[in-house]
Order: structure tokens, then C-alpha cells, then sequence
């Protein structure tokens, strides 16, 4: 595990449930969303990942902030190896949350593109199942397709996370800490809808392919250990 | 692995994967600089087993050269020497005396002047060989060039390619070379083949769906049955790569499609010579106004060198010998051996749906990966280890490529070590 010592440019968020899915989506589909410094990381030419994540966040979890969830969708895009070896890139490019006042604070500390406040994000943890919706209707419905879960493995895992606010982007260094089960089975996954939250991506439902899913392991917490973004180049 | 040193450990090599170092953006080509470090530490560790130099034929028995200078004696498992041609005596004349009657090189493109007579009597023997009256054979030099010249010859933009999730990277850069759309159904799934297809096949485009006899990775069989026929209901064309089942799969060893008996209903089939010939090179057999104009269009074809005249000699006899009885007896011995090693594995360790020669031993965690290859060569066997993104995450394999020519005690003593890497890697059932 790396050493992270807590500052004003370093926050600690502790979760208590995490499920995200990396979806195939066509790259052409997803491009208009990407600033065009990033360029798509495609698991083949013309296929790139979607990436939806789910995270409940207990009372105390991120400062004073009461128990609330958390939706967030990104591309895994090339990474910038000169910080280091991620796992994955991100740009993302909505975050919805059961609290207004996380939003702000997203928005404000990490330059988050801030959605809406979400009306609901149901957590079923019996089957690892979450819906999210607000006003305009569920976004989407998300449950774990693995039946037969192996290993949750706990070290220490890096991600990048790229935003862009005007015409600046940045990019922040993210490390998770948390027992994650991780596997490629391409079973049924639910439904993305139609939502203005996904800034106009449109999925073809019979063909959404799951390329990667996570989730932490039941009645345990993981930490997030996110610094705060610097000005990318 | 970082440069923030101040507040970063350096973590173990094992936390890596391949893909990690892929791609990086910016100038200053970060990757490179990682990869390479990367690399170093499993070096330093003494846990490379890539690249490692074979000092003998690829017969059962090898002896290899790590990169230490440690010299290692192996049962080999890891090589496509299916039916041992690569190394049989009459294989190895026969390349001999084209060698002493064309030279070395063919010194010319196929299309104007590196075409031998003993390219065309490949070519004539190959067709005579699957049998179809109107067909014919293109040659490549290599299995890659021949997938990524027919698919992009084929495929144009605005047109789509439709590729089995478990495609082999020469189809899938076949189809970044043709400009088409790309779209994946998943493994084997006939039905969410017809889904994309139902949708796609409403536009005037054309599309080429691309399938495998036995895939490389899971060692099973495409589902040649279901996916030719869903893909003739929508007028689509199929492409079905027998390189690992060429010579050996079908009564006659014309490969999956004769197995399931849809070769005349398959528009493109492609071969390697690489795998069961035991050469180097690869071939589309097609009807022949499509070859005539692959020979002109197919850019790998166009633009790389003619097949070795002395190894386009030693096909020509593994051609000889597989078609006869020489072939009936060794496409017998290579099952029975692969049903024998699948009977001592199964139950102990999980070797999921491998039907053919080639059985993925499932270990799961990509960071036992390095570690376990290095064990199993210090045991004496040689396999391969495939690790994510060459297969699912958590779904890591050693692989193991059976031939005719390994000896009962040899698969035996394959099976022993790799169940007793289950025990010491924890991965047995």
C-alpha cells in the first residue's frame, strides 16, 4: 500500500458499497463528449468503455455529509503514464448524488461536471442491484452478472480521473483501497436508459455488453484516497 | 513505477498488466519508460520466461536459454507443432531440395516476380485438397497477413465487420485496416449475433461476419453450425480462421467447417501454415474470381514477399503426409492424447471448455501469472501463461498445446505438475 498523508490536497472518502461497470460502447458514439486532448482507450478500433459507477457513502464517510449515493458516469480514456501505472483513466463526464450538498462540493474541490440532485439511488445488496433516477425518470438499473464469485482481492488499486471545466482539463490521481471482486462475464447487467444525466449517449439495449464489472465485498469498507485535480498541461 | 516518490511506494511488478503500458498521452513517451522499468524488475526478479531462445527443434523435448544463461531442459507444451511436421525427416528434405532448386528467398512480391512453380503447386495441391469445384487458393507469408489482407480486401468503409468477442488480433486488425465499422457479439452467442445483424442488415452494406475453427485461448470449437446459418438468413458473408485446426479437425482434417460439415456454406476459409504444417505462412481458399481479386488486393499479400520457396517445399510434403495415412494416424494420436491429458486434469483443476488439442488450464489471479511460469519451467515443462487482457480478468491460464507426438508419460508427467502448481498456487478444484 502507498503512503497517503492526509492534506488540503488529499480527501479521504470511506464507502461502504461500490459497484461499477465498464461498458462497450462505439466509439463514435461516445467521441462528441470527449474534450478532444483525450483520445478513447478501445478494447478493439470503434469499440470503446463506458463506465458507470455506483457508491453508497455511510453517515461520516466524506466529512460531516450523512449517508448518501453516488452515480458516476466516465470513458476510460489513454492515460498519462508520466504519474504513474493506472489501472484505468477516466473522464468524467456526470455525477449525480442523493446530496446537494456533495454535488457542490464535488463540483467546487474537483471541478466534478455536477448533474442534477438524484431522487433516488436504491441499493438491493442481497442481490447487488442499484437504481438511480430523479424528475426525468430512472437513469438506469445495474446488478452484479457474475454468479460464480471468486476472490476479493484488497490491494491497493490507482486510477486517474480527468475532468474539463471551460476550455482547462485536469487531472487527478485516485487510489482505492478496498476488497474488490473483479470479472469479465458478459451476462445481463440492466438497463441504461435514455436520461438527460447521460448527456445524450444513447445505448442499444439488446447489444450492452458488460467488458468489466467490480464490486466490493458485502459487510466490508474501502477507502478512496482522491487528490485534488491539478491543471493537466 | 512512479515518479512521486515522496508519498509512493513502488509496487510489485505483479500488480501490472500488459495493457497498463499500452498507451500514453502527452510527448514524452511515458510508456516506453515504464514498460521498460517494468520489465527490468521481473528480470531482476528472475521470473522472465518471454523470449526465452530454444536451442533444439520444437519436438516434446527442448532445452531453452533464460536470460540468466541457466539452461533448462523441457517437456514442451507450448509449442503449434501439432502433428510434428515441423521437424519431420521428409518434411525437412522436402525443404531442403527446394531450397537447392529456388535459393533462399523468393525476392519478389507474389504478383510480379516472386512466384515459383512450387508456390503453384501449393496452391493447386490446397484446392485439390478441400475439393470444391471453382475454388481456389491465395497464398501469404504469414497467418496474420492473410487475415488482415481478406478482411480489409473485402470489407470497405461504410461496410461492417462483425467479430466473435474471443477474435484473434489479425481479425480484428483486419478489420481496422478495411475502414469498416466494427461490432462484437459475444462468444459463440448465435443469438446476439442475430441481434446485431437484424439491425445492422436493414442498411445496404455489406457485412463479413469472422468466426474461428478452435479458438486460441479456450481451446473450444466455434459454434459454426448456428453462426453460418444466422449469418446466411441475414446475407452476410462468414470467414472462418482454421489455423489452429487445419490438418487436424474433420475426418479428413479440412478443419471445423468439415467437422460440421458447413464448408460449402463458408465464404472465406482461412489457414495457417504456421500450427499443424509446421512451417511459416498463411492462405484464403475462396471461389475463384474472389482469390483472383485478393491476389491483386489484399495489400499484406501485395506488398510483402513471397513464401521461402524452401518452406513453401516442406508444406507441400506436410500437405502430402496429412492427406494420407501418415495424417489419419496422427490426427487420431493428437485427440486421444488431448482426451488422455483432459481426463487426468479435469476434476482437479478447472480446464474450462476446451474440446480440442489445446486445454487452458484456468489459474484465475493475472499475479501468479509470472511467478507460476517460472515454477512450471523450473519443473521442466514448458506452457504458455496467459494473463488479461489476452484473456477475461480473473480468468488467467496456462495453456497447453497438446501434439501427436508427446508420449503417454510426458502428458502424465504435464498433469502431475500442473497439479501440483494447483497446490502450491492454490488454484485446484
Amino acid at each position: 500500500m502507498n503512503e497517503h498523508i492526509p492534506g488540503e490536497n488529499l480527501i479521504i472518502w470511506e464507502f461502504d458499497y461500490a459497484m461499477t461497470t465498464f461498458y462497450e460502447v462505439d466509439t463514435d458514439q461516445i467521441s462528441s463528449l470527449l474534450p478532444k486532448e483525450l483520445s478513447p482507450m478501445e478494447i478493439v478500433p470503434g469499440v470503446s468503455l463506458l463506465n458507470i459507477t455506483a457508491f453508497n457513502f455511510p453517515e461520516g464517510g466524506l466529512g460531516h455529509l450523512p449517508n448518501f449515493q453516488e452515480l458516476i458516469a466516465a470513458i476510460v480514456v489513454a492515460p498519462d503514464l508520466s504519474r504513474g501505472v493506472p489501472k484505468f483513466a477516466m473522464y468524467v463526464f456526470s455525477l449525480g448524488s442523493t446530496s446537494q450538498d456533495h454535488l457542490d462540493h464535488s463540483a467546487d474541490y474537483y471541478k466534478l461536471p455536477s448533474y442534477n440532485k438524484l431522487k433516488y439511488g436504491e441499493i438491493n445488496r442481497k442481490i447487488n442491484e442499484v437504481e438511480f433516477g430523479d424528475d426525468d425518470g430512472s437513469i438506469l438499473t445495474m446488478n452484479n452478472c457474475c454468479k460464480d464469485i471468486g476472490d476479493y482481492l484488497g490491494h491497493e488499486r490507482y486510477f486517474q480521473a480527468f475532468v474539463s471545466k471551460g476550455d482547462d482539463i485536469y487531472i487527478a490521481d485516485l487510489y482505492l483501497q478496498a476488497a474488490l471482486f473483479e470479472h469479465q462475464e458478459q451476462g445481463e447487467v440492466g438497463v441504461i436508459n435514455n436520461h438527460p444525466f447521460l448527456k445524450g449517449l444513447e445505448l442499444f439495449d439488446e447489444e450492452t455488453v458488460p467488458y468489466l464489472q467490480m464490486i466490493l465485498q458485502p459487510s466490508t469498507k474501502g477507502k478512496q484516497f482522491y487528490y485534488k485535480p491539478e491543471k493537466y498541461r | 513505477m512512479s515518479d512521486k516518490k515522496t508519498k509512493e511506494s513502488r509496487p510489485s511488478y505483479t500488480e501490472f498488466t500488459l495493457d497498463m503500458f499500452s498507451r500514453s498521452s502527452g510527448k514524452n513517451h511515458s510508456e516506453i519508460k515504464q514498460f521498460n522499468q517494468w520489465r527490468d524488475d521481473i528480470i531482476e526478479a528472475d521470473k522472465y520466461t518471454f523470449e526465452t531462445p530454444h536451442l533444439t527443434p520444437q519436438t516434446p523435448e527442448i532445452s531453452v536459454r533464460r536470460i540468466h544463461g541457466d539452461e533448462h531442459n523441457l517437456v514442451n507444451f507450448s509449442s503449434y507443432n501439432y502433428l510434428g511436421y515441423a521437424n519431420h525427416p521428409e518434411v525437412i528434405q522436402a525443404a531442403k531440395d527446394a531450397l537447392d532448386t529456388f535459393g533462399l528467398g523468393a525476392t519478389g512480391s507474389p504478383l510480379l516476380n516472386g512466384t515459383f512453380d512450387i508456390h503453384k503447386k501449393l496452391e493447386d495441391s490446397l484446392t485439390s485438397f478441400f475439393g470444391q469445384k471453382g475454388y481456389g487458393i491465395s497464398l501469404f507469408s504469414s497467418g496474420y497477413g492473410a487475415n488482415i489482407g481478406v478482411v480489409s480486401s473485402y470489407i470497405h468503409k461504410g461496410d461492417y465487420v462483425v467479430l466473435d468477442h474471443s477474435s484473434h488480433a489479425s481479425l480484428i486488425d483486419g478489420a481496422v485496416m478495411s475502414q469498416g465499422t466494427v461490432k462484437l457479439f459475444r462468444h459463440n452467442d448465435a443469438e446476439f449475433l442475430e441481434r446485431i445483424l437484424k439491425r445492422i442488415s436493414k442498411e445496404n452494406r455489406r457485412i463479413l461476419v469472422c468466426v474461428e475453427g478452435v479458438y486460441s485461448t479456450d481451446g473450444d470449437y466455434g459454434n459454426l453450425k448456428d453462426i453460418v446459418t444466422v449469418t446466411k438468413n441475414y446475407g452476410a458473408s462468414i470467414l472462418v480462421d482454421e489455423a489452429h485446426s487445419l490438418l487436424i479437425a474433420g475426418a479428413t482434417g479440412k478443419g471445423v467447417v468439415e467437422e460440421f460439415d458447413v464448408l460449402a456454406d463458408v465464404d472465406l476459409v482461412i489457414g495457417t501454415f504456421s500450427k499443424s504444417f509446421g512451417g511459416i505462412g498463411g492462405c484464403v481458399y475462396a471461389k475463384n474470381d474472389l482469390i483472383n481479386y485478393m491476389n491483386y488486393y489484399a495489400r499484406s499479400r501485395m506488398f510483402s514477399c513471397a513464401l521461402d520457396p524452401a518452406v513453401t517445399g516442406g508444406i507441400l510434403k506436410a500437405l502430402e503426409l496429412a492427406s494420407g495415412s501418415d495424417g489419419d494416424e496422427k490426427r487420431k494420436r493428437i485427440i486421444e492424447n488431448a482426451d488422455f491429458l483432459r481426463s487426468l486434469l479435469k476434476d482437479k483443476v478447472d480446464i474450462g471448455t476446451s474440446h480440442s488439442w489445446v486445454i487452458p488450464i484456468i489459474f484465475g489471479d493475472e499475479r501468479k501469472s509470472l511467478p507460476l511460469g517460472d515454477y512450471l519451467m523450473k519443473r521442466g515443462y514448458d506452457f504458455s501463461i496467459m494473463m488479461f487482457p489476452a484473456v477475461k480478468k480473473n480468468k488467467s491460464i496456462i495453456r497447453a498445446f497438446v501434439t501427436s507426438e508427446h508420449t503417454k508419460e510426458q502428458l502424465e508427467g504435464c498433469a502431475e505438475a500442473l497439479i501440483d502448481a494447483s497446490k502450491e498456487f492454490n488454484f485446484g478444484i
